[in-house]
């Protein structure tokens, strides 16, 4: 029997597979359950095939979407319009990520209650966005393909994120037939998209070279409106004459930088490249941004240059280059960017964003001379009055996009005034030359964006 | 006014304008019902997981110096190995020599097991020969002999070991669960379809007479162990407010399996009573087994792909659920005849006759436990990891072939893994299981409340997910653990086992509520392929509800706790062969 008592135990195998797939069911609900939960057709959460999540308010509080049953978008076409690349679209062909992110939290799922509820309140998600800063960026881009983004790089709020062309929700029109008209119409440029950033590169290329080349600022260049490099020529935007750093990156002078560029050489652009973060992508809110691309390994000499003025294969996400900005805004290291402040149900706090650091994107000392040097480019050349009053600091591109096609303008810089810690990029697709295109629409963002800050 | 008419109404009410009365009490219930089922559960599971097997001694055994050895089992094996129950370290003695078996009528007889030396009694050589007390029994020429326990060293027994009810009281625990089952009948009876509150009030009551109709039979016995039963009990209302929740049509043929199902159970107790009564019922089991699924081939009835049902007028019954406990007695087997034969051959012709059956009627969650079961039993009986491989190997073989060749089964295997790929196919009822399981949390939506019952099998097949979604992840999870406390207890008390017939019987019902709880929890979580296979207890289905209480007795009948169980008779001074 001492025998028998001892063979019993391989009865607990059986026992010991019971408890250990017990332990993976408890660990897959632990993990997946909001996954669960929120899946497509889950039957205390969808509804008629749509997921009865919950109301989205921009941060005065103003209702963009209200989801509790089906989709009622907000009430002004253009605000429904301004927001649509965040909320989605009623036929899925823009995927409205802040719902499938925060699904769970939405529907008043925890893991402890499950969707269990007594009251019949619905979940209130708060943006950062203002619908005013959106339908005024918008009304700015007048049409026009391209997207304006804003933040604030202290916080990470984003307070603009709008994208160009877009479309009414509540009257959608006939998009296949228009391809010119809409052409991209279904994805954020400000999140998605990826353009050669042209001349607001060379700010990244300055900082390069003040690190890296001794006595940078007191130099000067000479530009004859051309230069030669390995035997080709690279044509400037204009005689510039002897110019000193300072003024070579105000009036964007691409004999001077191309002559930079080949100081530093590819391996030392592609190392700040790299440190920057310029080209890489951010994860904020269920996005992943288009990540951006430096590469310099099939690059000569003439290519290197190229690349140092923002052209060859450069690429940048306007959301990534916009965070870079708020990093020499700020000493060096950016707030990360979000949309979502917080989501609420009744009394109780379902989700709170927090404000998370970037890396060190830049050096201190570097920031804050790339800063006075934008500054510098901002009071000489964009004019001060551009800027609705405020300490700004910023830098323009016009990036050639191909034979026959108008450049791509880009404005990209941010405001040093401490109750206004924004940082911004603007970017209109063909739109011709970067600061004449871009000031009066970025003038009109910030100048929206103080009134809503200030209704905070 | 009648009854039936008033307990709608209040149903009604509830649903109506005290809706709000009702969601309070919902929202109470959801903390309370969690912690209650932990308590209950717990009290079951400390007299159960904590008990130190304590040894009956039956007789003694006088050694040629003079030292008397304690005889705990009624066989026991002798020899000079240390994992004999008698060691007798003399050169000459065999590693295991031979068996001392004890008879219900207090009788012994020794066997030889194919020592190398020889077993005589007084002074002749045998093979197998009956023993009085005062023999001389020698082993390899070592002279021994049995010496009875007297009436005081029994009483002194029966008086030092321990009592059941002295661990904790099974009342107590009883009245918990009684108090679980109030508020659960409370809380579905405001869910309920007013036309079905009646139903579900009087199942409910039905069922809490009967565990103390129970109890109190039991202890009128002088039998104090009812944690076992609690925990069947306690399954059986999980079971019942799934049932009440899903189809409140079907409860009175719910609650008239149960009370078959415990008279399976005391019938099956009553006949482990005696051993002798026990082996002999091995040989009908057998047939009765086999008969029951030769009728199901021929008259069987295919639902959901299986043809593993036998209509009788409009009732319907899966006769492989009587032939689990039909399996159980003929793979039980007294010490001597597993020591002596090794070869199972019988035992795995009959079982893969069996198993052979039920592929033959597509029912392969079935086979699957069938197959387990054997497995225990093989290492049982011959405690050979070969014998098992083999066993593995060949029948994993065959399942190959099986899912090769069978689209049926083939169609389960491919979503296996992947049911969230396949939502609205083969991955359907896994997905919302899974679904409802997220929704309901760790404390449930409420009894009553869920949205499972919308999907096919959802209180059968899927009812652990059933559970969780409307009593919480945690009573769920309690259910499982109730199966797997019963399977500790089993092994644990193997110890103090009398004969290794009730042994191996429990370990075997053991293995079948731990498999069947596994094929059921991950096939509705997708960590197995849906098997379609019933929770012991809780799956509605008449049929497996008769067949876990029978499980039950077969777990009962190896609790050797003092007084513990109905179907082990007290140890007592056997007046002589007369006495019966």
């Amino acid at each position: 029997m001492n025998k028998l008592a001892k063979r019993a135990w391989f009865a607990m195998v059986l026992a010991g597979a019971l408890l250990l797939g017990m332990a993976v069911v408890i660990v897959r609900y632990m993990v997946s359950a909001p996954d669960w939960v929120t899946f497509q057709s889950s039957p205390h959460v969808y509804s008629n095939g749509v997921m009865n999540s919950g109301v989205i308010t921009d941060r005065s509080g103003t209702v963009v979407l209200n989801a509790t049953s089906g989709r009622s978008y907000a009430e002004s076409e253009s605000v429904r319009k301004a927001m649509l690349h965040l909320l989605g679209d009623r036929e899925g062909n823009i995927t409205p990520f802040l719902l499938n992110e925060y699904g769970a939290e939405l529907v008043g799922f925890d893991r402890l209650n499950g969707t269990y509820s007594t009251t019949d309140e619905s979940a209130v998600m708060k943006l950062t966005i203002s619908a005013d800063v959106q339908k005024a960026a918008y009304a700015a881009l007048d049409g026009r393909k391209g997207t304006v983004g804003v933040y604030n790089y202290k916080t990470g709020e984003i307070l603009c994120a709008v994208s160009s062309p877009s479309f009414d929700p509540d009257n959608v029109p006939d998009i296949a037939g228009n391809p010119d008209t809409y052409d991209g119409a279904y994805y954020s440029r400000f999140l998605y998209a990826k353009y050669a950033p042209g001349s607001v590169f060379k700010v990244l290329t300055a900082a390069a070279a003040l690190e890296e080349i001794d006595d940078i600022s007191a130099r000067t260049f000479t530009c004859t409106g051309s230069i030669e490099i390995a035997g080709e020529t690279l044509v400037c935007n204009g005689v510039h004459g002897t110019v000193t750093f300072e003024q070579a990156l105000a009036q964007s002078c691409n004999c001077a930088f191309a002559e930079i560029a080949g100081e530093l050489g590819a391996n030392t652009l592609t190392k700040y490249a790299r440190r920057s973060g310029v080209a890489e992508q951010l994860h904020f809110d269920g996005v992943n941004t288009a990540a951006g691309s430096f590469d310099l390994s099939k690059a000569g000499k003439y290519e290197t240059a190229w690349a140092a003025i923002g052209q060859y294969n450069d690429q940048i996400n306007p959301c990534s280059y916009m965070v870079f900005m708020g990093a020499i805004a700020n000493g060096g290291k950016a707030a990360e960017p979000y949309f979502v402040e917080k989501i609420t149900r009744g009394n109780s706090s379902k989700y709170e964003a927090s404000t998370e650091m970037t890396g060190r994107m830049i050096e201190k000392d570097t920031a804050a001379a790339l800063a006075e040097m934008m500054h510098y480019a901002v009071e000489n050349v964009y004019g001060t009055w551009n800027f609705a009053g405020l300490d700004a600091c910023a830098k323009s591109g016009t990036a050639e996009v191909g034979e026959g096609k108008q450049p791509n303008a880009v404005f990209t810089g941010f405001v040093r005034n401490s109750q206004y810690p924004l940082a911004f990029i603007v970017v209109v697709e063909n739109g011709g030359s970067g600061s004449a295109v871009c000031t009066p629409i970025i003038s009109r963002v910030l100048s929206t964006c103080i009134v809503a800050m200030d209704s905070d | 006014m009648d009854i039936t008419q008033i307990a709608g109404e209040v149903a009604a009410f509830f649903q109506s304008d005290g809706v709000a009365i009702a969601t309070t009490f919902c929202t109470i219930l959801r903390i309370v019902a969690p912690l209650l089922a932990l308590l209950i559960l717990w009290r079951c599971a400390r007299p159960l997981l904590t008990f130190q097997p304590e040894p009956e001694t039956w007789a003694w055994l006088v050694m040629p110096d003079g030292n008397q050895l304690p005889i705990t089992h009624w066989e026991s094996i002798i020899g000079r190995s240390k994992g004999s129950d008698i060691v007798v370290d003399f050169p000459t003695v065999s590693r295991a020599h031979a068996v001392l078996t004890r008879y219900d009528d207090g009788s012994w007889s020794l066997s030889d097991i194919g020592a190398r030396g020889a077993v005589s009694v007084n002074g002749e050589q045998i093979a197998v020969a009956a023993i009085e007390y005062g023999d001389v029994v020698s082993l390899g020429g070592v002279e021994m002999k049995l010496v009875p326990v007297t009436q005081e060293e029994v009483e002194e027994q029966t008086y030092s070991r321990t009592s059941p009810k002295h661990q904790s009281s099974p009342g107590l625990t009883l009245l918990l669960l009684t108090i679980f089952q109030v508020l659960a009948a409370c809380q579905l009876w405001m869910q309920v379809a007013p036309e079905y509150a009646q139903t579900v009030l009087v199942s409910f009551l039905s069922l809490i007479a009967l565990q103390w109709v129970l109890l109190l039979t039991l202890r009128l016995l002088h039998r104090s162990g009812y944690e076992v039963e609690t925990l069947a009990f306690f399954l059986c209302t999980i079971g019942f407010s799934v049932i009440a929740s899903d189809s409140p049509g079907s409860l009175y043929k719910q609650l008239f399996t149960l009370i078959a199902g415990i008279f399976v159970y005391l019938i099956i107790s009553f006949s482990m009573r005696n051993l002798s009564r026990a082996k002999k019922f091995r040989y009908v089991a057998a047939v009765c087994g086999l008969g029951l699924l030769a009728v199901n081939l021929a008259f069987g009835k295919e639902i959901y792909g299986a043809k593993n049902w036998i209509m009788i007028g409009s009732m319907s019954f899966q006769p492989s659920e009587l032939v689990k406990l039909c399996f159980i007695y003929v793979g039980a087997s007294t010490l001597d005849r597993v020591v002596t034969k090794r070869n199972l051959i019988t035992f795995i012709i009959y079982s893969a006759a069996i198993c052979g059956c039920l592929a033959l009627m597509n029912d392969f969650g079935a086979a699957l436990i069938f197959f387990v079961t054997f497995l225990v039993i093989a290492f049982l009986r011959s405690g050979s990891f070969a014998t098992v491989s083999l066993a593995c190997a060949a029948t994993g073989l065959a399942g190959v072939m099986a899912v090769r060749f069978s689209p049926h089964v083939l169609s389960r295997f491919s979503t296996w893994g992947h049911a969230w790929e396949y939502a609205l196919s083969g991955g359907y009822q896994q997905t919302r299981a899974m679904m409802c399981i997220a929704s309901g949390g760790l404390l449930g939506l409420g009894a009553g409340k869920g949205w499972l019952k919308h999907v096919a099998a959802s209180d059968t097949d899927l009812v652990f997910a059933f559970v969780g979604e409307e009593w919480g992840l945690i009573i769920a999870l309690a259910m499982v653990a109730a199966i797997v406390i019963l399977a500790f207890f089993v092994v644990r008390s193997s110890k103090a086992g009398r004969s290794s017939f009730y042994t191996i019987a429990a370990c075997a019902a053991v293995a079948v509520l731990l498999m069947q709880t596994i094929l059921n929890v991950f096939g509705t979580m997708d960590l197995l392929p849906l098997t379609g296979v019933t929770f012991p207890f809780v799956s509605n289905g008449g049929s497996s509800m008769i067949c876990s209480w029978g499980l039950i007795a077969f777990i009962k009948a190896a609790d050797t706790r003092q007084n513990a169980s109905f179907a082990v008779k007290a140890a007592r001074v056997e007046e002589a062969p007369l006495y019966e």
